[in-house]
């Protein structure tokens, strides 16, 4: 039974934790580029949702305005510096976007000061969901819910849509899509601001499981290429399998071997590196 | 009252354009003849600890002023948290002359520095929490105000276990590494002397963030009563999640090892509503020299002191009046003042333990309120008890050099 329980505890993490690495994984699909500067999107997004609540703001226009908030920020990041670096090479992109990270953390701990703070779930989810035995909090399976509408949606966007189609031929070749008349210069802004505004509604979901500190964004980080190297760059559905793969693993492993739950992660993507170098679902 | 975060955004500023290159900041003009060191974490995720500990030592040095007709200042020196740096700095230091350190939050660092500053013949005293510090590896140098691991135990798991007999079934989270098999070892032993039942242990790591699956494991063996046995962002995140999983409402939580006000004020009083907490000090500590010290930080810096800021006041002002007494900042000299100290201390009657240079003071267990029953906004738990409790020096495993 205890598995049944963190089969669906680890579902919940894992939703999570794919809304965090698909924006990463769109990014890197269509431009190519490796944004170290993600895990600060999601470091934004749930602060600006505490900082909302703070001020008295309902959380639910905290949960809708944050990831609009970091989207258009990441749009703006983008149009002024980012794509300027696109055609240089990863140690370029990686030089910049982890300047970019230190600069948005000192940011918050200058806006909101070294300490965290708590971030309480709305009223209407702050109990737990009791069937049997079984006890779960009603915003982490509120947190399920959403992720997972939100996982069809922008499947569909990604498959049933022009900008998707646009998204995944620009993926393939720039060059071919903007000689067919594309902006793929305004094209590559778009998809830059929606990585981040899912990064930045995944800070804002998890502010109330996790509260928030000017530190967060780091960790997300890690787990975000955790799930896109085991998913495979680039890769939508990599994204989804890998970030439940690794939810339900840690989840599973806190009860067969709690002390290696975290040292598991770590080696299934040792594992997937070294025999399927291009993640699960990866392309060359 | 001044908002805390307000104070710290404001010292976050503050604090990059003032450090020196070499991380050393001389908090008073050139010119000082006796400079107290504070190797604290001024950056990094513990430098809120770190910038109250600054302001606790230079309350002190301030109002002292001049100790054996010299001036009085401190240095406050950015550790960062990590052990190598904060040794390289303490060398720096001592290079230049100064021989009396008080600081180190962290253990890790905290142990590095007391070997380094003892090596060097000088004194340093601390609030971290390793056991080692005045246990395994006690030397002459190094003194430990905070109380170690085995009395944070026995005066919040046996109390609670007194005050609730219905409490039978015990389950305990825990990192692995000494601190938390020190606290876990003493809960065990308790258990077992009681007829307690230990349902369950989950350890972690120390890096883990995420407990979800931890109290999965936790609430399957319906305990009576859990003991959480991590600290600091680890405990906060335990007890945040402990509390959206209904836990609250079917056990009795205990956080053995929390760091007070600091970490009150990131969990707020809805998650900390009945929760029992164990404290080192709390600003509502009922001693003459806690009131007094209380009524200043009220009347200086608007606000209430913390455990950073009140331990690095009073750990500060120990090295001062032991110089005081020993009429001169020579390491060998000052260390054997502090030896068999009694002073009336934040926590009461307090007294500095020759054999392993461990200070003999309270531990608190405290329990959250109410936002309704709060009398102002730091007003977030009561005392329900405390005491002293240590281990002798040999049981700690002190041999002192």
């Amino acid at each position: 039974m205890i598995y049944l329980f963190q089969l669906v505890n680890g579902i919940g993490l894992g939703m999570l934790y794919f809304l965090l690495a698909v924006g990463l994984s769109i990014i890197f699909g269509l431009l190519h580029f490796v944004n170290f500067a993600h895990g600060a999107f999601y470091l934004l997004g749930a602060y600006l949702v505490y900082d909302m609540t703070e001020r008295g703001v309902n959380f639910w226009a905290g949960l809708l305005l944050a990831p609009i908030i970091v989207a258009g920020l990441a749009a703006l990041t983008e149009t002024v510096l980012l794509r300027r670096i696109y055609h240089l090479p990863h140690t370029f992109h990686i030089l910049v976007t982890v300047g970019l990270a230190l600069v948005v953390q000192e940011l918050v701990i200058i806006l909101w000061g070294p300490v965290g703070g708590n971030v309480s779930p709305p009223d209407a989810l702050g109990g737990v969901f009791i069937l049997g035995d079984f006890i779960y909090p009603q915003y982490r399976l509120f947190v399920i819910g959403l992720t997972l509408v939100l996982a069809i949606g922008l499947w569909w966007l990604l498959e049933g849509t022009r900008l998707g189609a646009v998204v995944r031929a620009g993926s393939e070749s720039t060059d071919m899509v903007s000689l067919l008349g594309i902006d793929i210069v305004r094209v590559n802004t778009a998809v830059f601001a929606l990585g981040a505004g899912l990064a930045g509604l995944a800070g804002a979901l998890a502010a109330p499981i996790r509260g928030v500190e000017p530190f967060m964004g780091i960790e997300a980080l890690g787990i975000a290429f955790v799930v896109v190297v085991i998913g495979g760059m680039g890769s939508y559905t990599g994204a989804l399998i890998a970030g439940l793969l690794v939810g339900i693993v840690q989840s599973v492993m806190a009860t067969l071997w709690p002390e290696g739950a975290r040292l598991m992660i770590y080696l299934g993507m040792g594992l997937v590196i070294l025999t399927m170098p291009r993640g699960l679902l990866g392309r060359a | 009252m001044l908002n805390r975060r307000d104070l710290l955004k404001s010292s976050a500023l503050t604090a990059g354009s003032l450090l020196l290159p070499a991380g050393l900041r001389p908090a008073f003009a050139a010119g000082e003849d006796i400079t107290i060191g504070a190797p604290l974490p001024m950056s990094g995720p513990f430098a809120a600890n770190g910038k109250f500990g600054s302001m606790g030592t230079a309350m002190i040095v301030e109002e002292v002023g001049r100790i054996l007709d010299r001036k009085l200042g401190y240095i406050e020196i950015d550790t960062e948290g990590k052990p190598a740096t904060a040794v390289r700095k303490v060398q720096e230091a001592m290079e230049r002359g100064v021989t009396l350190f008080s600081g180190g939050i962290l253990s890790s660092e905290a142990l590095a520095m007391g070997k380094e500053v003892a090596k060097g013949n000088g004194v340093f005293i601390t609030t971290a929490g390793a056991d080692e510090i005045t246990g395994s590896e006690c030397n002459k140098g190094t003194f430990r105000w905070s109380v170690p691991t085995f009395g944070a135990i026995e005066q919040t798991v046996r109390p609670l276990i007194e005050q609730l007999p219905d409490a039978k079934r015990w389950y305990t989270i825990t990192p692995q590494y000494v601190f938390g098999d020190g606290l876990l070892n003493a809960a065990k032993a308790i258990f077992k002397e009681k007829g307690i039942e230990h349902v369950g242990n989950s350890y972690h790591s120390l890096t883990e963030k995420e407990f979800s699956g931890y109290l999965t494991n936790a609430m399957a063996a319906k305990p009576d009563a859990l003991l959480i046995l991590n600290f600091g962002s680890q405990s906060s995140d335990t007890l945040r999640q402990a509390v959206s999983f209904g836990m609250k409402q079917r056990m009795t939580i205990l956080l053995a090892w929390a760091s007070g006000l600091e970490q009150f004020e990131t969990l707020g009083p809805d998650l900390m509503e009945g929760v029992y907490f164990g404290a080192q000090y709390w600003h509502g500590i009922d001693s003459p020299f806690n009131r007094e010290l209380v009524a200043k930080v009220q009347a200086k810096h608007k606000m209430n002191p913390n455990y950073a800021f009140a331990s690095a006041y009073l750990t500060t002002k120990l090295l001062i009046d032991a110089a005081a007494k020993a009429g001169s900042t020579d390491g060998p000299a000052v260390a054997k003042a502090m030896e068999g100290m009694k002073y009336a201390g934040l926590t009461g009657d307090e007294e500095i333990r020759a054999a392993d240079h461990q200070v003999i003071k309270n531990y608190y267990l405290l329990k959250g309120k109410a936002k309704s029953a709060m009398k102002d906004k730091d007003d977030y738990a009561d005392i329900i008890s405390f005491g002293k409790s240590f281990q002798s020096p040999e049981e700690a495993l002190c041999k002192m050099a």
